[in-house]
Order: structure tokens, then C-alpha cells, then sequence
């Protein structure tokens, strides 16, 4: 009975994603053909839409979530000891680390849009990153603010009994050790860039969209290419849920913000 | 040395949080106190006035009371579906490798992809649910409209409701359970007085988290039913982006923003003492 539940759980989760994995798979023509049909199965949809605007998209929001994690997580590293072991700013700044990421995101992107495009930054890759790291910081911080805090201090003190400076202690004792934390916090940064959607929708031009913006206007403009679409979703969904799988049990505790371990 | 240490390590990232969140909000703020639109970039100050026109605008408040009704929708079906779920997952069940990789792979799909995933399920004429329930329109139909995209974002936020009450459920404590069934407890009641009154911390971490996310719902909007047909799913993120760049009334939207800003710092600040008492 229980069991009989749980696979009616379990189907209700694949099968909308199998669905669309068989249309991605199918040509064109077959794709929406109902009552449904099976034919010949093709990569052909995938190899169209990768040389279309989605595989440019594909490759910004690679080179955006790459520059989002690069410059964000030796910035995180560093508030999020300060926090951790320093108590920098106290509850004060923790409390406005962790309001950043509740922020709704509309309310920064109006005067984000406005600023940047007076600065002429609006339509660059550069904009995007700027944009995504008003939340991918904050968040990353607050991830490895945890993880510094569950790290032995003794560590830290013997480091210091041998007459290291604390600089000298962070970079050459603690980093070194965090290793595991800051790639989970990496992955989440990543992910969180990758799927990011109003700031890149906003901020992006033709050339710099990023892979959901590309989607959804795949959608507008070739009316009703379902097999495209498919394949544009499951070409954007399957890298970043290989790279989860290497974070899984950082998943929970990272997006609780540290609050269920 | 201790604190400057400290400072100097944070400084570069409290530095760009100050560039790309500090200066935008204060600008926002600058900006909902004027009468500032693309159209006539006037600078005239306003007071409280956009503030007030924004409470008596009664698309904002239509918008409002949407998202009201959507979050509740949303986060109740969401908990629900989760907690059982996670109460599933928890058994010894067959195929428990299976199970925990078909409900942990929604969560991972940008909102986008799922808009997209469903809007195709959806289509009134080439959707195969549409199909089988007979060319039933429910995007387009203003009666049916808020209530499918509601259960499409349940379908997704279901599946990580499920994975935090699971990892809550794996770190209760054994003992009161164990006594409780040597009371000659049914399973029924051991949940109930037992399991679950353990559960509800993690339970009202999930609450805030769910109800901060559902009231910034845009993405699953956008691409799903674009606020519409009519006013029906015009979500308040929905109208404030509207209200910006296709009504390009910058002052209005700001000053609508700082509502809904000042309406999750609440929820944050509930959420935050949590966490320090924790």
C-alpha cells in the first residue's frame, strides 16, 4: 500500500520528464503527434538547437556561472570566515547576509537595470555576473560561514602556537582543509547562476543571453517546435544535475541555508 | 589584530555586495520617493506619495491578494505532498534508490525548464494531458489558470520539501519513538504525538523558506501564462516587472518593490531567530 504510493510519487516526478526526454528524441514531425506515436529516435533536434541561439546560450551561461563562482567564492571564503570565527559585524551583518538572498529579486533588478545601463555595462557578460553575485555571495558566504564554524578550532590554535599569523593560518591551514566545503559551495554558486532567469532575462542583449533566457524564447519565436524546446530543456537540465549528484549531501543543508543538516 | 584580520579578509566581498546590492537598493529607494519614468525622466521629489499611490492602485492590490491566495496554495499543497513524501522515503521500502532519485530530480531543474516541460504537457492541442482530458484549455482558462500553475510549482518545490523533511526525519532522535511503540502505540498515533511535534522545527524552517520563494514567483509566470488570460495569475513580481517595462513607471515599480522588500525582511527576520536559537 505504502509502496504502491510511493511509486505513484515517483511516476508523477518521471514521467512529465520522460515525456519530454521521448520528444527531444523524436523528429519533429512525431514529436506531438497524438494519440502518440514511436518512431525512429534522432539526435537530430539536439544538434539543431545547439547550433541555434541555445547553444550560444549554452555557452554563456557557462562562461557566466564560471566567472560567478571564480570571483564569488575566494570573496565568500573570506566574509564567511570573518563571520565565523571573527563575529565581524555581529548579528547586524549576518542578518543582512542572509536577508540579501530573501530579497525578492525584482526589487533589485529595476535599479540594478537602471545603474548599468547608465554605466553602459547593460547587454554584457560582465553585467550578468555582477547581477547574479548580488545573490550567488551572499548565499555562497553563508554556506561556508557554517562549514567554518563546524571546523575544528584546535587546528586553527596549534597553527597559531606554532607562530603562524592568522592570515598565514586561513590560507595555508584552513583553506587547504575546506576543500570539500568550498566545492559544495561552489556547486550551489554554479547552479544557482545556471538557472538564474529575471537579472539575465533583463540585463542580457542577443548576443549574451544566457541558456533559460534562450529557452523561453524559443518558445516565442518558432511557435510551437516542441521537440526543440525538449531538447533545449534537457540539454540545460542534464550538466547541472550531474554536478548536484557530486554535492547530494551538501544539498539539503544548502538550500535550508544551514538551517537541516 | 583579531578584528582587523577579520575586516580584511571581508572587506573585497562587502565591497561588491555594496556595488551590486547596497547601491541598487538605495537607488530604488531614491527612485520610489520621485516621479521617475523611462518616458519622462523626472527627478521631483515625491515623498511618500508613489507609496500611497501604489496601496490605492487596484492592480497591485488585485496582484496582492493573488499571490496571498497563490502562496497558501502553493506552500500548503507543497508541505502536505512533502511531508508524506518524506514520511514514504523514510520507511524501509523496496526500491528506496529509485524513489530518492526520481523525487530529487525536479528541484534541480531551473523554473524555466519546468515552465517549459509543462507548458508542452499543457498545450490545449498538442499536449498529451490536454488529450487525454479532452482539449481542456488550462492555462487559458481564467477559472483553471492560477490553480495549474500553482500545482506545477508544487510539483517542483514537492520534491525539495521532501528531501529537507527526510533529512529532518533521519536526524530525530530514536528514543521517543522506541518508548512510544512499547507504549503500544499505533503507528498512526506514534506520528502524530511523537514524530511529528519533533519534526516542527524543520517543518517551520520550511514554512518561511517556502513562503519567501512563492511570493517571488516570476519565472514560472513568464513562461507559463505571461500574468494572464486577463489579470488571473498577475502575480505581485509579475505586475511590478510589468508595471516597469511595459507601463515604464520606474517610481511606481520601486516604491511596490519596497512593500514586498519590507514584507520578506519580516519573514527573514522570523526566519533568522530561528536559526540563532537553534
Amino acid at each position: 500500500m505504502a509502496s504502491a504510493l510511493l511509486f505513484a510519487f515517483s511516476l508523477a516526478f518521471l514521467l512529465p520528464l520522460l515525456w519530454t526526454l521521448r520528444s527531444a528524441l523524436l523528429p519533429e514531425g512525431l514529436a506531438y503527434a497524438l494519440p502518440p506515436v514511436l518512431g525512429p529516435l534522432t539526435l537530430e533536434n539536439f544538434r539543431q538547437v545547439l547550433e541555434g541561439p541555445l547553444g550560444r546560450g549554452f555557452r554563456n551561461s557557462l562562461v557566466v556561472a564560471s566567472l560567478v563562482v571564480l570571483l564569488g567564492l575566494p570573496l565568500a571564503a573570506g566574509l564567511g570566515y570573518a563571520l565565523a570565527r571573527y563575529r565581524l559585524g555581529g548579528h547586524p551583518l549576518r542578518f543582512a547576509v542572509l536577508a540579501t538572498q530573501m530579497l525578492p529579486p525584482i526589487v533589485l533588478a529595476l535599479p540594478l537595470f537602471a545603474l548599468l545601463r547608465t554605466l553602459g555595462l547593460s547587454g554584457s557578460l560582465m553585467a550578468l555576473v555582477l547581477s547574479h553575485l548580488a545573490f550567488a555571495l551572499p548565499f555562497m558566504a553563508w554556506l561556508l560561514m557554517g562549514f567554518f564554524q563546524s571546523f575544528p578550532r584546535e587546528v586553527e590554535e596549534a597553527a597559531h602556537v606554532d607562530g603562524a599569523t592568522p592570515l598565514t593560518t586561513f590560507f595555508h591551514v584552513v583553506l587547504p582543509l575546506s576543500v570539500p566545503g568550498l566545492f559544495a559551495s561552489g556547486v550551489m554558486g554554479f547552479l544557482f547562476s545556471w538557472n538564474e532567469f529575471l537579472f539575465s532575462l533583463l540585463l542580457s542583449g542577443r548576443e549574451t543571453q544566457t541558456i533559460p533566457v534562450a529557452l523561453s524564447a524559443l518558445v516565442t519565436q518558432r511557435g510551437v517546435l516542441f521537440a526543440q524546446v525538449a531538447a533545449g530543456v534537457v540539454l540545460s537540465v542534464v550538466p547541472v544535475a550531474l554536478l548536484a549528484r557530486t554535492v547530494d549531501r551538501y544539498l539539503v543543508e544548502g538550500l535550508t541555508l544551514g538551517a537541516v543538516k | 589584530m583579531g578584528k582587523s584580520t577579520g575586516l580584511l579578509l571581508a572587506l573585497p566581498g562587502l565591497l561588491l555586495l555594496a556595488g551590486v546590492v547596497g547601491l541598487p537598493l538605495l537607488y530604488a529607494l531614491y527612485l520610489s520617493l520621485t516621479d521617475y519614468t523611462f518616458l519622462k525622466p523626472s527627478m521631483a521629489f515625491q515623498g511618500l506619495r508613489r507609496y500611497l499611490d501604489a496601496l490605492q492602485d487596484p492592480y497591485f492590490r488585485h496582484a496582492l491578494a493573488l499571490t496571498g491566495i497563490y502562496v497558501g496554495l502553493t506552500v500548503g499543497l507543497t508541505l502536505a505532498f512533502g511531508l508524506l513524501l518524506a514520511v514514504l522515503l523514510h520507511q524501509r521500502l523496496p526500491f528506496r534508490g529509485f524513489h530518492y532519485f526520481a523525487v530529487s530530480l525536479p528541484m534541480l531543474i531551473a523554473p524555466v525548464g519546468v515552465g517549459l516541460i509543462w507548458k508542452m504537457i499543457l498545450h490545449p492541442e498538442l499536449g498529451i494531458l490536454a488529450y487525454l482530458f479532452g482539449g481542456r484549455d488550462f492555462l487559458g482558462d481564467a477559472r483553471y489558470a492560477l490553480l495549474t500553475l500553482a500545482l506545477v510549482d508544487v510539483w517542483q518545490q514537492a520534491s525539495f520539501a521532501a528531501l529537507v523533511l527526510l533529512a529532518g526525519l533521519r536526524s530525530l532522535p530514536k528514543e521517543p519513538l522506541e518508548a512510544a511503540h512499547v507504549d503500544g502505540a499505533t503507528p498512526w498515533q506514534a506520528f502524530w504525538r511523537v514524530t511529528f511535534p519533533l519534526l516542527l522545527p524543520v517543518l517551520g524552517v520550511l514554512l518561511i523558506l517556502q513562503v519567501v520563494a512563492e511570493a517571488r514567483t516570476y519565472d514560472l509566470v513568464y513562461v507559463l501564462t505571461r500574468g494572464g488570460p486577463g489579470t488571473a495569475t498577475d502575480l505581485v513580481s509579475f505586475y511590478i516587472y510589468r508595471k516597469a517595462f511595459l507601463g515604464l513607471d520606474l517610481s511606481g515599480a520601486a516604491a511596490m518593490g519596497y512593500l514586498l522588500l519590507v514584507a520578506t525582511l519580516s519573514l527573514t527576520a522570523l526566519y533568522y531567530r530561528g536559526l540563532t536559537r537553534a
